[in-house]
């Protein structure tokens, strides 16, 4: 008797679990959903492809016709063909140095068991709680020509002449805080690769007679490869497109740095539109690549659990290479944290190789001076209403992706996951130019775009989030409480949400403490002092000659602070599924 | 509590036809059992019945209600589901109240029925636990009160048993007859073991690749079934085939080893010349030490190749005329009859020879 078990999704994404039981409905587009999929249509039209399609539409056509003028006088221009080559080298050379950093992390990490495993790998994330632009503020005082190190080296009497640390002009000092900022997601993208790569391919190649760096390159490598590109994707477009971070080491000549000056005066220069497809070009390519790398994997998070561990404990000497390896990363990616820290506390540091006088006043003064406390109290209303919109939506999307069956459901997966791969600089232009002359543009009252641009940067997170909850949480559950007689809405209410909500609170945290520490886009869209957040507020303050630096780095600490707390909080919900938030 | 009717059901998944053309009517009060390997349709059936599919053809109807296209919540059937599916963020006495809360019973109704529902499955002292604190016949226990607090019209049962070890599992069968007969419901129960089916059903369908292959009770489809599949799947079977020699009161089928004769009459009148294979129980084949019997019918002589040691009986593995072998329960192991090697002669009523048109 051939026992053919029926399989009710054959024929569909196989990315989603096929194990799935068809619900009620699966196969109808009800009412409710349609309206519900129609909402969603409206609101990712308008806020995340509208404004994409008019910057392409801006880039090629003007007065009515197609022409590629704009490109041409974008390559043509000295400066800007000295920032396309500089962005691009930084993205480079931000990726080299980051994996130079991670692979050996990720190789130790995954490869080794020794005691502290938990505690290091966690210390290794820390770095990720400030955003490089505030590690720079924080790094100019130490590293600058006559800044704290270049004194030390003086007075000691090893060099005559200060170093030039952040060399050509600032280009170096933008990549290492870039690379001590991003290794850790790199990192956890290669450890993801690691893991999946089953040890016993690895043993039956040393079976073989293969080993050391032979059987790295031959085996290991080749199998974690779509983990690192996922991670390398990241961190080049992240360096690509960082904003913040050129504008502090004042590397102006940078493709972010352009468009961001370009924004002023948009109706006279259409270049802007042309430099910001070129980085959307860029970016998708290099998205669309790392995607025929990884193929179908992308949520490995969600699929079988089963990979044998990989690891082996330590020998001795192993386990002090291991600590004095890590912790002397973590200890250099922490450099910019500390100087940021101690030149909160400096009364007066100037010319001086540590402060020559400390207060804590700056943290105080954060809190009464008009600006910074207008910026605190805008940034947690922005993201808080941010996240408000991505606990809805994200719940909606999670909750349609991984409970019910629709036309087009593989495209809201896409588009949903898109902005990860968005840089905030693009989509913060495409929202300035596309809705300006309309009742929501930003320079009349940019709230509401700060808040929209915040919540569709994040909402990815929020998305994988609620996702992983809903994948865990037997659909039976579901159905015994509509045989109970429970409407599907009292069902998601009382049985779904109640069972996932560890995964919703750790998500919303993250979607939270990140819109508070948004760069490009709050440097971007928000155009009036009324309306600054934190992030613009330290970039404000920068331009201050007496205190600026001082109380930036005051509003720095406390962003720090308050990501660091949600990290943790995450990490505690969310346990070893954390980095998956991180991925591609 | 309702008769379920289902009309000519079908239900296909993309290109896969799970469910093909069932009818059924099953009776108020009946405890109807689905049976049938994975994949035959039975669950998907059920599934149909609480509303969590919708058949791509057909009608539902309970009583007289069409609720072919009622949503899973409007149905008021009360379902046992293979792995409890408790909630876990409520209590014991939570999960049980939460249907009677939904339909806005009184609250002292509500508290008189909650501890009527655990009492019958005699887990009152555990109303305020957390489900994870369960050994799995109390969830499943729990699940069963969940089901039955709501007066549901009907019970569906979807292989509530599988997960319990094998003493569990008699223990909660025996209580299903029992709840049951208590409340009288029309109870449906799907599940791939027969002993479940032929323990406790009042009738069965036997299913077999979406469709229904045979409706019956118990001693029906044990002692008559319609097709080898049936037969095949309840219980051991020995299969001979023959030729059908002579059609009248009984049937001579011609088979390799020998002329067997058959008294069960088909459901449809062979013609001579038609292949058949005969079905035999092992326990209706008797082992005889000599011919003694000559005039006996279905006398055949075997050499025994191998005997396993049951407990409770024997059985015996024989070889017969052209290679075909048969098994035989024995049912006194204290007295046998051969040993391995040995010569012996089998026999067997012509009552207990089904045949059956193979397929």
């Amino acid at each position: 008797m051939a026992d053919v078990r029926p399989l009710p999704c054959s024929g569909v994404d196989a990315r989603i679990d096929t194990s799935m039981p068809l619900r009620y409905f699966s196969s109808d587009l009800t009412p409710g959903l349609k309206v519900l999929l129609g909402f969603l249509v409206l609101f990712f039209g308008a806020f995340l492809l509208y404004p994409l399609f008019y910057v392409f539409a801006n880039a090629f056509y003007t007065d009515g016709t197609f022409s590629l003028t704009f490109f041409g006088l974008l390559l043509q221009n000295p400066v800007q063909q000295r920032s396309l080559l500089n962005s691009l080298e930084l993205g480079i050379a931000a990726t080299i140095v980051t994996t130079l950093i991670s692979l050996p992390i990720a190789h130790a990490l995954v490869r080794y068991d020794f005691r502290g495993k938990g505690i290091l790998s966690g210390l290794l994330l820390i770095p990720m709680v400030m955003p490089p632009f505030v590690g720079a503020i924080g790094m100019k005082q130490m590293f600058a020509r006559f800044g704290s190190i270049n004194l030390l080296l003086l007075e000691i009497g090893i060099i005559d002449t200060p170093i030039d640390w952040f060399g050509g002009g600032g280009f170096w000092g933008v990549v290492i805080l870039e690379a001590l900022h991003l290794y850790p997601i790199m990192y956890l993208n290669i450890a993801a690769g690691l893991a999946n790569v089953d040890p016993s391919l690895e043993e039956s190649a040393r079976n073989m007679g293969a080993s050391g760096f032979r059987l790295f390159r031959t085996v290991t490598f080749p199998l974690m490869l779509p983990g690192y590109f996922a991670g390398a994707i990241i961190v080049f477009i992240w360096a690509f497109t960082d904003l913040g971070t050129p504008l502090i080491f004042e590397f102006r000549e940078v493709v972010a740095v352009q468009i961001f000056n370009m924004m002023s005066d948009l109706h006279e220069n259409p270049m802007g539109y042309a430099l910001v497809v070129f980085v959307m070009i860029v970016t998708l390519a290099l998205f669309y690549l790392s995607k025929k790398f990884i193929g179908g994997r992308r949520y490995e998070m969600m699929g079988r659990g089963h990979v044998v561990s990989a690891s082996r404990p330590a020998t001795g000497v192993e386990m002090a290479v291991i600590y004095a390896g890590l912790l002397s990363i973590v200890g250099i990616a922490l450099i910019p944290h500390f100087s940021v820290l101690l030149t909160s506390v400096s009364d007066r540091w100037f010319m001086t190789v540590l402060p020559s006088e400390y207060t804590t006043a700056y943290y105080g003064s954060i809190f009464d001076h008009e600006l910074t406390a207008r910026a605190i109290k805008n940034s947690l209303i922005l993201s808080g209403l941010s996240t408000l919109v991505d606990i809805v939506l994200g719940i909606l999307i999670a909750y349609l992706l991984t409970r019910r069956r629709f036309p087009g459901k593989d495209l809201l997966d896409a588009v949903t996951m898109l902005p990860l791969a968005l840089p905030g600089l693009v989509l913060a232009f495409g929202y300035v130019a596309g809705f300006s002359g309309t009742f929501l543009d930003v320079r009349i009252w940019p709230v509401p775009l700060l808040v929209i641009s915040y919540a569709v940067r994040r909402l990815p997170y929020m998305v994988r989030s609620a996702y992983a909850g809903f994948q865990q949480m037997s659909v039976a559950m579901e159905e015994a409480s509509m045989n109970m007689g429970a409407s599907p809405f009292t069902t998601l209410w009382r049985i779904t949400m109640p069972l996932v909500i560890a995964n919703l609170v750790a998500g919303a945290i993250l979607a939270f403490s990140f819109a508070m520490l948004e760069v490009s886009d709050s440097l971007i869209l928000a155009t009036k002092e009324d309306d600054y957040p934190i992030t613009k507020a330290i970039y404000a303050l920068m331009g201050r000659i007496a205190d600026g630096p001082y109380m930036a780095s005051a509003m720095g600490m406390l962003g720090m602070v308050l990501l660091a707390c949600s990290l943790l909080v995450t990490g505690k919900v969310l346990g070893k599924k954390m980095g998956e938030l991180f991925k591609v | 509590m309702v008769s379920v009717t289902l009309e000519r059901i079908s239900k296909t998944f993309g290109e896969v036809e799970a469910v093909s053309d069932v009818s059924l009517e099953i009776g108020k009060g009946e405890l109807f059992f689905m049976l049938g390997p994975s994949g035959c349709g039975k669950t998907t059936l059920l599934r149909m019945i609480a509303g969590f599919y919708l058949p791509t053809s057909g009608r539902i109807l309970f009583g007289e209600r069409d609720i072919t296209q009622t949503p899973p919540h409007k149905r008021n059937t009360g379902m046992v589901f293979q792995n409890y599916a408790l909630w876990p963020h409520m209590t014991v006495r939570e999960n049980v109240a939460y249907g009677l809360e939904l339909r806005k019973t009184p609250v002292e109704e509500q508290n008189r029925r909650i501890q009527e529902a655990l009492e019958m499955v005699r887990m009152t002292e555990y109303a305020g636990r957390s489900p994870n604190q369960l050994s799995g016949g109390q969830q499943q226990r729990v699940a069963l009160a969940r089901a039955l607090v709501i007066n549901p019209d009907v019970v569906l049962l979807d292989e509530p048993l599988s997960n319990l070890d094998a003493k569990l599992r008699l223990e909660m069968r025996d209580e299903i007859r029992r709840i049951h007969d208590e409340l009288g419901t029309t109870m449906i129960y799907v599940t791939h073991d027969q002993k479940e089916a032929l323990s406790l059903a009042d009738r069965i369908a036997v299913m077999g690749m979406g469709e229904v292959r045979q409706i019956g009770d118990p001693r029906t489809v044990y002692t008559r079934p319609s097709s080898p599949f049936v037969a095949h799947f309840i219980g051991e079977t020995n299969f001979i085939p023959g030729k059908v020699a002579h059609t009248g009161e009984e049937t001579v089928i011609e088979t390799a080893v020998g002329p067997l004769i058959s008294s069960v009459p088909p459901d449809r009148p062979f013609v001579p010349g038609a292949d058949v294979v005969c079905c035999i129980r092992p326990e209706s084949i008797d082992l005889v030490s000599g011919s003694a019997g000559d005039e006996k019918t279905n006398l055949i002589s075997a050499s025994v190749i191998q005997i396993m040691y049951l407990g409770e009986h024997e059985q015996y593995s024989v070889r017969l005329k052209g290679d075909t072998t048969l098994k035989v329960v024995h049912p006194h192991p204290d007295r046998r009859k051969a040993e391995p090697g040995q010569e012996i002669w089998l026999t067997f009523d012509p009552s207990h020879v089904v045949a059956l048109t193979p397929e």
